[in-house]
């Protein structure tokens, strides 16, 4: 058959072909019919007719449009065989007469002066692919438009014989192609198998076996469809889709750049999970990401949806030239565009034309200008060197502006949670006192003293007068004190202070510290120029006849005025670090409270002595209060507190409780309890987060940088504007256009890569391979497409379902196509080793995420949250050790935040939490379409060692013994893992196992018991430990199988 | 033959025939066989082919020169002018206003609005070996193999901020995700160890002007995840997880990878799926790790001469002489590329104070690499290279040096460079690269690596979004002359 074909066409000698590949060739030349030769790789063969975009663009693409082609400044002679009109007048073929065209001749000839493509370059064209420019000169040498730039048209639904299999129209398309080539698809899987590669499809977690016997028992006709919507429906689904568009978004926690210091933008991830879940219409989505700040009177959600274009790396390096790094910021930008929406390489003319396709330089540097108006800075630091103004005196801790601040429906969910939390420890608190006699009359005495005190000073502050006056040697700052406690400093620089109160018996909860205006100083609370100053307040109780004093602690404090600080990006909670006055209070009093870590009681002979470090305050006066209050500025007493004080009905008001039990139980455990919880509460930060936004300021001017040059002031200003190619975008009276009509371009109906693209992507997703393999580039060294038609139905399916992702992605689940088997039968695997055709299903190893999810739901240890901060994953100590500016410590989540979903995983771009990366996790430095799928001795010894598998398997043995035999364990034990029983082989292999295991760990119970420590999680009591051990061991086979991290 | 490998046609082809030879040998009766003779155990392997990558250049473009590298990466940018490039017209121009005709238009770091004035060399320098090599004194125990190397004086680079200068030096370009050099190096000769990975690397911190690195500088960016360096941590594990949970032995261990071997074995028999066959081979490389990886680090073999030779006071301390020693031990057991960082070289202020104490960081393990590569014959084909990512500024910042991109200097020795010689050289006062027939770019240095290795730089490519991407970008050129 081979020959045949080279003798019709009229080839000499079928040199360069290796015989060995004869049984291949001949095997798949039926197959290759309509399709592709890169589809079945090193299968050349003949088509009946040629087609320019099938058969000859790659050809050409590949070998000659680098000389020949669309980038101008490298082209050879003049020549360039991407446009028909300049490839005839260049003479370089005739039409219908190949014997007499140039370019055949430069092809087939031995001498390699005029050989094409030069000998001395690595392209060479193959007999087959000669033979294919030969033909397609004799058959007059046409051209097509690169496909993918045609806006597609529905095509019709091809009639299939076995009309019977069809589904839906994915069907017609996918059989249509099959029973051309006599392949009949596969079976469709069993349920049980099926349910399970739904649920990891579309949630990315395992059925429960409730489900899975559920839908396996389910025999009404809807049952699939109901399974599809139930999971359609689940808060799952939004946080599966978010993963791959988050590698788009180049979504992480840090800059990436140097430092790689963090960066506030969960709440974008948020808005991602949502869309997906509300079904948002993807031109809505790709609008509110890339101009939601631009809309008309722009919804908070719509900021923090334009974070989008806030997510490329960016330094804060010291030396850093700003016009260096706004170059790469913005050619970041064309990049992350052009391939999340245009499936389109424009990147390669940042410094030259496109070699491939039609962008132009100048096309890369316009789409650059619709970003010229995003606020940024190429440094985001201060440096003396190279000041920034906008950016004065930030550091390494500050965060990335702008940003705004939103509501979190995670944190304040937790926050609600919490307090519940503080509520149920308070009630506990009390029950357990009135329960205990000493304990009540230790409250009983307390409320009496407190009683007396509030005599003395009804709001329940003491001010306390100092008995010391300036000293050289604490390099005081000289001050007078007032009838009213108030301290006057003099001087106008900043010092320090040291004050000694004597005390009289009593206890101490909180101590305040008030910033007075001074009629000395202006008026103002600082007594020198500046407007702001910082207060660091240690305290510390002398009780003679003790020498030293004891320091004491804040666990937490409060101002009514302060300047945030900042560590690792975020607002500092509370100032008992450290203080910064208000510069726009600075003539106001400013109040401090500090909250003690360990409320005291002291007597008459005790000192109290206050040290305020380095400060440029002008009057200061310091009180203590004995009643705590959680918000500490409301610390004291009011009349309400008062009254219930006073009155000694049994149990006390809740008020009162809460009061006793935060200023007068400072050893118990119920005190350090609250605490912790009391911590949790504040780390919420009132529900609120802060997330980078787009925000717009004057376009900056936008040139073409030759070569890429950002020192280059010789290129030409450009206006933002769209592929000089494409449709064009609509131009009202000659106005600057902006990010919102880029986004309207990308998502009108007369764009042809946008839907193509997303459909494409989104193809891959459920059935391994995408139509056009390569999904970062649908240009001319892309793939043309095994099922174009197909593509193109489901594009403007797309499209005329208003943009609606969970139609599309139903219609591909629901397709026969996706629910036969994926175990291919031989003949599948001989004839498309690819699975191409899909003739059956493709397994497809899980990503890195959901191998986590996968392993703590099956567990039992999964925290199903949806949104919210990143968390901590276990990670090897010391991992952060080679990253400074600031320097780095990782702590691991110590609650049920450890077991949150590997997507909520903290994204350290410079070094990507190892058990993330090690399964093919990229660290979000660029744009990333498509992850690499591996399989390395790593993942293996992540799935051996890592805690959280070992945790996994040690918490799931303890679910699993909960089963009275063996052979019964085993079985919940693979209906958990793998939605299906054990085989009796693998029983009687786990069996032996098994065996062993019990016999080490009998033999060896200390073993057993640091076995059964790895992790956070208590250690289950279903069982002895060398039994949970052995069964520890047998679990940590089952989550390392390749079944249990592949969806078949 | 297009010329272009690829990757996954090749993969696909592996994955075929592994898949013919299970029909043959039939998995499934083998995993059973095994719970009954357990010295069939291995048998799988046979079956599943060998677990390490081979490469896809067989045979090389070139006869091999060098086997292994080892870089010392001096992060931070080393100063030239107190290391390796003597300029002592810059000594006399010293406190002076530093001619414009050198700077102007050019790029500057954190001397951004400053007044450039000339800085004078910190350090002596003198003449070292036969071949009268000019070496600072501040580097004795280098100057003493002086007669071994080759110094390269016409280095340069593209980016001046430390970041993008390590993404261009370890993978030629400042765009991140592409494939470091030491990836590039093992998807093209594959790995010569069944147990270690391939390409290795170690960091140790320094003193002063210390220096971040990332993880992306030895990524294997698009190329396929396997081709990732593999970083050693100094505390901990070495690796990753290649330690047992607590309470797991290497026996009971051992029998869990047996267990896994064999369930996935039987999974195997039920379904055509060559990913299977891979996945069983890489556990019994994870688990050959490790065992070989606490082999790896075990020191106590090593003679107390050898650690006096490098300098080794605590074995295992992450500092740079037992990071040297340790990657000789990993080209030994033949890991391809071992990348060395150490992290003390932004020498910005009192340069005079803080160099030395780098230089005496790495002085000694350095020399007593290629000294014991030597008595072990291994210097002739493995190759040493030591250098940043940019060199530092004639100008003064104060008492230190900015990042400079015109001019720095690195070193070579073994696996096929011509020793004792100098390479490239300066204008007068060390602020650009002059004689244009020895100028080294960092596209240039990477051409004349590979070609150590066996390869044209132009042909070791990779195809990722449509285009076939290499290490040398669109230029490069092999630098023949320090080619012995």
């Amino acid at each position: 058959m081979r020959l045949k074909n080279w003798k019709t066409f009229g080839l000499r000698d079928p040199v360069g072909f290796c015989p060995s590949r004869s049984r291949w060739v001949i095997a798949v030349a039926v197959l290759a019919v309509s399709l592709s030769s890169s589809l079945l790789r090193g299968a050349d063969s003949f088509p009946e007719k040629i087609q320019f975009n099938r058969d000859i663009r790659p050809v050409l693409s590949d070998n000659c449009y680098a000389c020949h082609g669309p980038d101008e400044s490298n082209r050879k002679a003049k020549l360039r065989l991407d446009v028909r009109e300049i490839a005839l007048k260049k003479e370089a073929f005739i039409p219908g007469k190949p014997d007499e065209s140039e370019l055949v001749r430069r092809i087939f000839t031995t001498d390699p002066d005029d050989q094409m493509p030069p000998p001395d370059t690595r392209h060479r064209l193959t007999e087959v692919e000669k033979g294919k420019l030969k033909r397609w000169i004799a058959e007059g040498a046409e051209y097509q438009q690169h496909w993918a730039y045609i806006s597609p048209v529905r095509p019709k639904i091809p009639a299939v014989t076995n009309s019977k299999w069809t589904i839906n129209p994915i069907d017609n398309f996918i059989l249509r192609e099959l029973e051309t080539r006599k392949l009949p698809p596969s079976a469709e899987a069993d349920k049980a198998t099926l349910l399970r590669r739904l649920s990891l499809d579309l949630i990315g977690l395992p059925p429960t076996p409730d489900e899975v016997a559920a839908f396996v028992s389910d025999e009404r006709p809807r049952a699939y469809e109901n399974a599809v919507d139930r999971l359609l429906a689940s808060l799952h689904f939004g946080e599966r889709m978010s993963v791959p568009w988050l590698d788009l978004a180049r979504f992480a926690d840090t800059v990436g750049y140097h430092g790689d210091q963090n960066i506030n933008v969960f709440p974008y991830r948020d808005y991602v999970i949502k869309a997906f879940n509300e079904n948002k219409p993807f031109d809505q989505f790709a609008t509110e990401q890339l101009a939601g700040d631009l809309l008309p009177s722009s919804t908070p959600e719509q900021k923090v949806a334009s974070g989008f274009n806030r997510l490329n790396m960016v330094t804060r390096e010291g030396g850093a030239q700003a016009g260096e790094y706004l170059a790469k910021y913005g050619a970041d930008r064309v990049r992350t565009v052009s391939t999340t929406f245009l499936g389109s390489t424009m990147g390669c003319s940042e410094c030259h034309d496109h070699k491939f396709d039609p962008f132009s330089t100048k096309d890369f540097y316009s789409m650059k200008a619709f970003f010229a108006d995003v606020q940024q800075w190429g440094v985001y630091a201060d440096y003396g060197y190279t000041p920034n103004p906008d950016l004065k005196g930030f550091n390494n801790d500050h965060p990335f502006p702008p940003e705004i601040t939103v509501d979190s429906p995670y944190l304040l969910q937790r926050l609600k949670m919490i307090d519940g939390r503080i509520g149920e420890l308070e009630k506990r608190f009390l029950a357990k006192w009135l329960a205990d006699p000493k304990q009540r009359s230790h409250f009983d005495d307390w409320r009496k003293q407190s009683v007396r005190f509030l005599e003395q000073n009804p709001d329940g502050w003491m001010t306390l007068v100092p008995t010391n006056s300036a000293d050289e040697k604490s390099k005081t700052a000289t001050f007078t004190t007032n009838p009213d406690g108030s301290i006057v400093f003099s001087g106008d620089g900043a010092e320090s202070g040291e004050f000694v109160f004597p005390l009289a018996a009593g206890g101490i909860a909180a101590i305040r510290l008030e910033l007075l205006p001074s009629d000395k100083h202006d008026g103002k609370i600082l007594r020198d120029k500046s407007d702001s100053t910082e207060i660091r307040l240690s305290a510390e109780l002398k009780s003679p006849p003790q020498k030293a004093g004891k320091g004491l602690s804040f666990y937490h404090a409060d101002a009514n005025h302060n300047e945030e600080r900042y560590s690792g990006g975020s607002a500092i909670i509370g100032i008992a670090g450290g203080w910064r006055t208000a510069k726009e209070f600075s003539t106001e009093p400013h109040t401090a409270v500090y909250l003690l870590n360990e409320p005291i009681q002291t007597t008459d002979a005790d000192e109290l002595r206050i040290k305020l470090g380095k400060n440029s305050a002008a009057s200061v006066r310091i009180s203590i209060t004995p009643f705590a209050n959680r918000e500490p500025l409301y610390s004291g007493a009011d009349e309400a507190l008062a009254r219930d004080l006073r009155s000694d009905s049994s149990p006390p008001s809740a008020r009162v409780n809460e009061v006793y039990l935060l200023s007068a139980n400072s050893t118990s455990d119920s005190f350090s309890d609250y605490k912790k919880v009391h911590r949790e509460e504040l780390a919420c930060r009132e529900g609120e987060a802060a997330t980078v936004v787009t925000a717009s300021w004057t376009p900056v001017e936008t040139r073409v940088l030759p070569r890429g040059n950002w020192l280059s002031t010789d290129g030409e200003v450009v206006q933002p504007a769209v592929p000089h190619f494409m449709p064009q975008a609509p131009d009202e009276d000659g106005k600057r256009l902006t990010r919102l009509d880029l986004a309207k371009w990308i998502v009108a109906t007369n764009n042809p890569l946008t839907a193509r693209t997303l459909v494409n992507r989104t193809w891959k997703q459920f059935f391994g391979t995408a139509i056009s393999s390569v999904v970062d580039d649908l240009g001319s060294q892309g793939e043309w497409p095994t099922h174009p038609e197909l593509l193109d139905w489901m594009a403007v399916e797309f499209m005329e379902s208003g943009w609606d992702v969970k139609h599309i992605i139903k219609l591909m689940v629901m397709s026969r196509t996706y629910r036969q088997s994926s175990n291919p039968r031989p003949e599948i695997h001989e004839r498309d080793p690819a699975n191409r055709l899909l003739a059956s299903q493709s397994p497809r190893r899980l990503d890195a995420e959901f191998i986590r999810d996968n392993a703590l739901a099956i567990s039992g240890l999964l925290n199903p949250d949806i949104g919210g901060p990143s968390v901590y994953p276990y990670q090897p100590a010391g991992y952060y050790s080679n990253i400074q500016f600031p320097d780095r410590d990782y702590h691991p989540s110590r609650d049920d935040r450890q077991y949150r979903r590997g997507l909520y995983s903290h994204w350290q771009r410079t070094f990507l939490q190892p058990m993330l990366a090690n399964f093919d996790a990229p660290g979000r430095e660029e744009c990333i379409a498509a992850r690499n799928v591996s399989n390395s001795p790593q993942q293996a010894l992540t799935l051996l060692n890592d805690p959280t598998f070992v945790e996994a398997a040690r918490v799931l043995a303890g679910v699993v013994v909960t089963a009275p035999s063996d052979s019964q364990r085993f079985d919940k034990l693979y209906r958990l893992a793998l939605a299906r029983s054990a085989k009796s082989q693998e029983a009687i292999s786990m069996e032996q196992f098994l065996k062993v295991q019990r016999d080490y760990y009998n033999a060896n119970p200390e073993e057993a018991d640091k076995l059964l420590k790895v992790g956070l999680a208590p250690k289950p009591n279903s069982a002895s430990a060398p039994e949970l051990a052995a069964w520890t061991q047998v679990c940590r086979v089952v989550l390392s199988l390749h079944e249990t991290i592949t969806r078949y | 033959m297009n010329a272009p490998f690829d990757y996954e046609q090749f993969q696909s082809s592996i994955n075929r025939r592994t898949f013919l030879g299970r029909a043959a040998f039939g998995l499934g009766g083998l995993a059973l066989a095994n719970l009954l003779n357990p010295k069939l155990a291995g048998a799988a392997e046979t079956v599943a082919g060998k677990g390490h990558w081979r490469g896809i250049l067989n045979p090389p473009h070139y006869p091999i020169r060098a086997k292994r590298i080892i870089h010392l990466y001096m992060a931070g940018g080393p100063s030239h002018l107190e290391s390796f490039d003597y300029k002592p017209k810059l000594k006399e121009l010293h406190g002076q206003p530093f001619p414009e005709s050198f700077t102007k238009g050019q790029q500057l770091a954190q001397l951004q609005n400053a007044k450039l004035m000339a800085f004078g060399p910190a350090a002596e320098f003198k003449k070292w070996g036969k071949s009268g090599q000019e070496i600072s004194t501040w580097f004795p125990n280098i100057g003493g193999i002086a007669d071994d190397i080759c110094i390269v004086r016409s280095m340069h680079t593209e980016q001046i901020n430390h970041d993008p200068a390590h993404a261009f030096m370890n993978a030629g370009s400042q765009i991140k995700g592409r494939p470091s050099m030491g990836s590039w190096l093992l998807y093209g000769l594959g790995a010569e160890s069944d147990n270690l990975p391939g390409f290795v690397v170690l960091t140790s911190m320094g003193k002063s002007g210390i220096q971040p690195v990332s993880a992306r500088q030895w990524s294997s960016g698009f190329l396929p995840t396997r081709f990732d360096g593999i970083q050693f941590q100094s505390k901990g594990d070495a690796v990753h997880y290649v330690g047992n949970p607590e309470g797991v032995c290497q026996s009971t261990q051992r029998q869990v990878v047996e267990e896994i071997k064999r369930l996935n074995g039987m999974l195997a028999e039920d379904r055509i799926d060559p990913e299977i066959q891979t996945r069983i081979s890489q556990f019994e490389l994870a688990f050959r790790m490790q065992t070989s990886v606490p082999e790896l680090t075990d020191f106590s073999q090593e003679p107390q001469n050898i650690l006096d030779l490098y300098g080794v006071k605590q074995p295992g301390d992450g500092s740079f002489a037992s990071n040297v020693l340790l990657a000789r031990r990993l080209v030994e057991r033949g890991t391809r590329f071992v990348q060395v960082y150490h992290r003390a070289w932004d020498h910005h202020n009192t340069i005079a104070k803080d160099m030395p104490v780098s230089a005496a960081d790495v002085d000694q393990a350095s020399a007593a690499l290629v000294k014991d590569l030597k008595q072990r014959g291994m210097l002739d084909d493995t190759l040493v290279i030591w250098g940043g990512e940019f060199g530092r500024t004639p100008m003064g910042q104060g008492t230190g040096r900015d990042h400079h991109i015109n001019a720095f200097s690195v070193w070579l020795a073994g696996g096929g460079i011509k020793p004792g010689v100098t390479w490239g050289s300066t204008d007068e006062l060390g602020y650009r690269f002059v004689d244009d027939a020895q100028k080294m770019h960092v596209h240039d240095l990477h051409a004349t690596i590979l070609h150590l290795c066996g390869i044209n730089h132009e042909r070791l490519t990779y195809r990722y979004q449509g285009r076939d991407f290499r290490l040398t970008d669109v230029s490069g050129h092999t630098a023949n002359g320090i080619i012995a």
